[in-house]
């Protein structure tokens, strides 16, 4: 029974274990270390790839099976990180797949170590549904208009920069003063609110 | 719109001395200031016996008065009365003058209150959720805001619809980013207000 999986992995993530295991200390600690580095920037694919091609080089190895093999680990963490499990339950799912004790305990050490990371990035990643990007302001005063020849209010303009998908909106509006005062109170009582969760 | 007036307009506010009461002149005085329409001019022109081109004249007049006293602001008594020429019947002076005080505030916050502007703001609700998974995790207690803004355009266009919607999430740093900007805005109004 795996905790970091609920499916039935296919025999070739075995397979990939075992092999994980031929590797000595140094060259498993540069794998982890590279895998690691991936989990922490997961739009680098590229230095990814690369790194695991200069590995598979200075090593002697094909890239192609070592790609493989290491997408099959990719597995655990991404499973791990969906689950929140702890580094000693990673280490008994690693055990159950077939790497040895020494690897084992090596990941899930490093696992522990990188936790807290990504996990804010995992969570960073959760949808957010017209996220705020930005706000700009200015105020001023309405000196004059057509209807009126001297005026003396106070006005606030916001721009809000709303994500929308892959593109932004500008959403444009104007507050009087009392307004603006309201607008304040009501962000610093959701603010408060927001605080009762910390 | 302020335009100036002539002796003309003046010529033709004397047609208020044919009206049959002085809450006839109050009414026609207040409908023209908002605007000049075929109705009024209709109305006007049964109500006080004068021919349809005259009615026309009287109230196209009135609404250029009433519009000069709130451009320029003029409220008080003596600033209004100053407008009319010497020759002008003094009682209807008076009674003009006396309806044009009356509703100029009303005037002035309803005019303020149609002015150009950006849609205003008109409504703001939030509320503050926790979010407990996602597809990305499947167990987390993160707080996140809705906000929600009304907005009302007060010029809006002839297709267009004059109230619209727009929600807002914020993450917790996003509405501390927000109530630092707001902060520095109360500031430098505190500012701009004790000059």
């Amino acid at each position: 029974m795996l905790h970091f999986a609920k499916d039935v992995l296919p025999d070739s993530v075995s397979a990939d274990f075992q092999n994980l295991n031929k590797f000595n200390e140094q060259q498993y600690k540069r794998l982890i270390e590279i895998l690691f580095q991936f989990l922490l920037d997961p739009k680098e694919t590229d230095r990814f790839m690369r790194q695991l091609t200069e590995f598979a080089g200075e090593h002697g190895i094909s890239a192609g099976p070592l790609r493989n093999l290491m997408k099959s680990v990719l597995l655990v963490p991404q499973g791990a990180l969906k689950k929140n499990l702890t580094a000693e339950q990673v280490k008994q799912d690693l055990l159950t797949l077939g790497l040895n004790e020494e690897k084992a305990a090596h990941f899930s050490s490093q696992w522990g170590e990188n936790y807290a990371a990504l996990s804010r990035l995992a969570v960073g990643q959760t949808l957010m549904v017209n996220q705020l990007v930005d706000m700009e302001w200015k105020f001023g005063v309405t000196v004059g208009t057509s209807e009126i020849q001297k005026v003396g209010n106070v006005f606030l303009q916001l721009k809000l920069v709303v994500r929308k998908g892959n593109s932004t909106e500008n959403v444009f509006m104007e507050l009087t003063l009392a307004q603006f005062y309201n607008f304040l109170h009501e962000m610093e009582r959701a603010k408060a609110s927001m605080e009762c969760f910390a | 719109m302020a335009a100036g007036l002539s002796s003309e307009d003046f010529t033709n506010l004397q047609l208020l001395l044919k009206a049959p009461s002085k809450d006839a002149v109050r009414d026609v005085c207040v409908q023209s200031h908002r605007a000049v329409s075929q109705r009024l001019t209709e109305n006007t022109a049964a109500t006080f016996s004068i021919p349809a081109a005259q009615a026309a004249q009287l109230i196209q007049s009135l609404h250029t008065l009433s519009h000069h006293v709130l451009f320029y602001n003029l409220t008080s008594p003596e600033q209004i009365l100053a407008v009319f020429p010497e020759s002008f019947h003094s009682s209807l002076k008076n009674l003009i003058t006396k309806i044009l005080l009356e509703n100029s505030p009303a005037w002035r916050t309803e005019a303020l209150s149609r002015q150009v502007s950006l849609p205003q703001l008109k409504e703001l609700d939030w509320r503050v959720d926790l979010v407990t998974g996602s597809d990305s995790v499947s167990r987390m207690a993160v707080p996140t805001c809705l906000v929600q803004l009304k907005m009302e355009d007060p010029c809006p266009s002839a297709v267009g619809d004059s109230i619209s919607t727009v929600t807002v999430e914020l993450s917790r740093e996003s509405l501390d980013t927000i109530l630092d900007g707001l902060g520095r805005i109360r500031d430098q109004l505190s500012a701009v207000a004790g000059k």
